[in-house]
């Protein structure tokens, strides 16, 4: 019955998110430095990598659920909140007792704060040899 | 029982037949070692001392023996051709190039024989120095999913058996053959024996024997052998006492080994499949893992002489179809109007040879299951690396013969060549040459979307999992590789960005995920390079690293060409998710995920460790931009047949 309702709520977080492109992104309050912390504290690097790179990028992936601080909040709140059978490598849930608001908000600006990282091909010569080599060789049993 | 006094009479402990031992496997042994168990009279003489009950604790004298200074007895039998050179000639008859083991009493006639044996003292099998037992099985792993052919372990008694036994286990899952011989030496400390040695692990070996004779021992490690190698394949055990090992032989002569005989298809199969790829407008290979480089090469002949993509788990795990061959791909066109499955399923016709399960019901004393307790479950391909998801997913369809493809494909061969016409041959050269720019723009096409996507943090530190794999090709492109550790764990980026060309281009994952397998793999794979011109690349999670590191020893005292490269994400992270993921559903925070799950506090220098077992090594290397250089440092040292060891400070994942 309440994964029911949470599925719902989420579901309806997920077409308001939807509707809130890249560009109308919410404001940041919280302190990034201080989310930095609580980022590494709290192993969010363990999916997300200690830049967000890893298993689930976070870098200005245009995730609605990072939309806004209270989206991603609500995201944090409801997500998976039934002890599953076998272990897995999901998002677990947070609730406020284990992130309080105000730590939600600063690794909220945290992440909003972290750097894309996606040098041009062209500039990276380790790249472009992959790919001319690919190009140029012949397969040779 | 266990009371006895060692004067009383004691009762023959050792049966005719050992019990569970598998009855196809043992009367198979019997059939072919009939003359063998006649008991030649010196070894009868020999028996009553050697086969009885002694359920005593070990004697002051021998624990003497095993933990302090004492010199062997000298009342040793001294013989002129002891019954363990011989078993050394019918290991050298088998080509068996390596022995990996960790020295231990119960086999010290085979262990003097490798070292002495002939004039000039022996040479191969090579006895390679150990340190785990669970290195020496994972070595021959390495070794086995390398070369499609066995090389031994040896063990001793009931500890190398425990020891040794994850591996095994692993080793089984995979259905990697391999020889494993255990000492065993009833006069000497009796912990160290049991009646049944092989019982602790009967669930997860192939056949065991347990032979009486010299003669019959002989017979049993070539059987061992052809069992190893005829599938389903897997590890072997052969059980041999000391008083073999040091009987006199007098002039018993080895008689040659028969190598095993793996059957195909029966003809009139091989021409119905000959004659359909034929009648194809666009026949398909689906490709699996093959048993050995022959089944590669002969399913490539196949491809060419018909004009048939095919598809390739070599990215997966080992005896692949060559990735960058150009029939390999989906072809000019994806709807194929038959489809031939070699070792993979879900073809019209698909030959697949007989997996572990189908010993199960004949050797599973625990009841394992391997899988086939689920009514709908397909073994994965041996050595394949599981896909997180779709592992033991699979379902057949079509029509699935429990056959070996390696065999079966010469005949097809041989019915499709009587076929082809000239006409149907410039058709076919034409079906080729479509195929070869299609499967090229298909390859590059994902290359590039590949890198596009493994440059996303590129420049950050700590070094992406990505990048280190990235950084790694441009440096053995053009050299002759094998990447032997697992890379789930590290991305396994190799799939999107390395070609996969030869059977042995990446060996898989651990069997049964069982960690600590990496190093060990490693170092045996090594074993198969370092005389063929060829070297290891080893990305060795640092978990996997901690559980038997010895065999960086190993990889130094043997001049291996083996590179590691660490993928150091300081902790065994895989668990540090699952622990978090639990604390998260559990509604209590993942700040204390790391309990038990991380490796710092402090950190462990593993370049500093690689140098205490004498292995070059440099790192930790937490900056991207170093790394380049250091690998290129790691590959030069390598190729001059030095192994070398850097420590990569990496993303978790
Ligand atoms: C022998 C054994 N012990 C424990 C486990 C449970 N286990 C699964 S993954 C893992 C962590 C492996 O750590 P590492 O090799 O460093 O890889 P990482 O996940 O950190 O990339 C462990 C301990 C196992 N599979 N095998
Ligand atoms: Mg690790």
């Amino acid at each position: 019955m309440r994964t029911q309702l949470i599925r719902c709520i989420a579901l309806l977080l997920g077409v308001a998110a939807t509707a809130a492109n890249a560009q109308q992104l919410g404001p940041v309050d919280g302190d990034a430095i201080a989310g930095a912390q609580l980022y590494y504290d709290h192993g969010c690097y363990a999916c997300h990598g200690f830049s967000g790179y890893g298993r689930k990028d976070l870098n200005n992936t245009g995730s609605p659920w990072l939309a806004n601080e209270e989206i991603f909040r609500a995201f944090l709140r409801f997500r998976n909140d039934v002890a599953p059978l076998l272990p897995a490598t999901d998002m677990p849930n947070y609730p406020a007792n284990a992130l309080n608001d105000a730590m939600v908000s600063d690794i909220y600006a945290y992440v909003r704060s972290m750097p894309d990282n996606r040098p041009e091909t062209a500039d990276v010569p380790t790249l472009r040899t992959i790919l001319e080599a690919a190009e140029q060789r012949q397969y040779k049993p | 029982m266990s009371n006895d006094h060692p004067d009383q009479p004691k009762t023959p402990v050792v049966p005719e037949t050992v019990p569970n031992a598998g009855r196809r496997g043992f009367l198979k042994g019997a059939a072919t070692g009939a003359a063998a168990l006649a008991v030649s009279p010196v070894a009868k003489a020999q028996q009553p001392s050697s086969y009885q009950a002694s359920f005593t604790a070990p004697s002051y004298q021998q624990i003497q023996r095993d933990t302090g200074l004492v010199e062997p007895p000298t009342e040793d039998r001294s013989v002129v051709r002891p019954g363990s050179d011989l078993m050394v000639q019918a290991l050298k008859d088998m080509g068996i190039e390596f022995v990996a083991s960790n020295n231990g009493s119960s086999f010290e006639g085979i262990q003097e024989s490798i070292a002495n044996y002939g004039t000039p003292p022996n040479h191969m099998p090579e006895y390679i120095t150990a340190l785990h037992e669970e290195s020496s099985v994972d070595m021959a792993n390495g070794y086995a999913k390398a070369e499609g052919k066995p090389m031994a372990a040896m063990l001793h008694g009931t500890l190398g058996i425990q020891h040794a036994s994850m591996a095994i286990f692993q080793a089984y899952n995979t259905g990697t053959p391999m020889i494993l011989i255990v000492g065993r030496d009833e006069g000497f400390i009796q912990a160290h024996t049991a009646n049944d040695m092989v019982g602790m692990i009967r669930s997860f070996t192939k056949w065991d024997s347990h032979p009486k004779t010299l003669p019959g021992c002989i017979d049993a490690l070539h059987e061992a052998y052809r069992q190893a190698v005829t599938p389903p394949t897997g590890p072997t055990v052969i059980v041999i006492d000391m008083e073999l090992q040091k009987e006199e032989a007098r002039d018993f002569q080895v008689p040659p080994f028969r190598p095993a005989k793996i059957g195909g298809v029966d003809n009139a199969t091989a021409r119905d499949i000959a004659r359909a790829l034929f009648n194809a407008n666009n026949p398909r290979l689906k490709t699996g893992m093959f048993r050995t480089p022959d089944g590669v090469q002969a399913a490539v002949q196949l491809a060419e002489l018909i004009g048939a993509s095919a598809s390739t788990t070599a990215m997966g795990g080992p005896m692949g179809f060559p990735q960058r061959h150009p029939l390999c791909g989906p072809g000019a066109d994806t709807s194929y109007d038959y489809e031939l499955g070699l070792e993979s399923g879900s073809a019209n016709i698909s030959l697949r040879r007989p997996g572990i399960t189908s010993l199960t019901a004949e050797r599973d004393v625990m009841g394992i299951g391997f899988g086939s307790l689920r009514a709908d479950y397909v073994a994965a391909p041996p050595g394949s690396e599981p896909t997180p998801g779709s592992q033991n997913q699979q379902q057949n369809r079509g029509t699935v013969l429990t056959v070996d493809a390696e065999a079966s494909i010469p005949l097809i061969i041989a019915e499709l060549s009587k076929l082809v016409t000239p006409a149907k041959q410039a058709e076919i050269e034409r079906r080729n040459a479509r195929h070869a720019s299609a499967n090229r723009e298909d390859f590059l096409t994902n290359l590039r979307a590949a890198v596009e996507e493994k440059k996303k943090g590129w420049d950050l530190s700590p070094v992406s999992t990505a990048r280190l794999y990235a950084e790694l090709w441009p440096l053995i492109m053009n050299e002759d590789w094998c990447l032997a550790s697992p890379s789930n764990f590290s991305g396994a980026h190799h799939r999107e960005l390395w070609e996969h060309n030869k059977p042995y281009s990446f060996l898989g994952g651990q069997g049964a995920g069982g960690m600590g397998y990496g190093l060990g793999a490693s170092t045996g794979a090594a074993l198969a390079a370092r005389g063929r011109g060829r070297f290891v690349v080893n990305v060795q999670c640092d978990g996997d690293l901690n559980y038997a590191p010895g065999a960086l020893w190993t990889a130094c005292h043997h001049d291996l060409p083996m590179l590691s490269v660490m993928h150091n994400n300081r902790a065994w992270h895989q668990e540090f998710m699952f622990i978090q993921y639990l604390a998260g559903v559990r509604g209590r925070g993942t700040d204390r995920g790391h309990i038990g799950t991380v490796l710092r506090d402090p950190f462990i220098d593993y370049a500093k460790m690689a140098q205490s077992y004498g292995m070059q090594s440099e790192g930790p290397i937490e900056d991207p931009n170093l790394l380049a250089a250091a690998l290129e440092r790691g590959v030069e040292s390598v190729k001059n047949g030095k192994p070398y060891l850097i420590d990569v400070i990496t993303q978790p994942r």
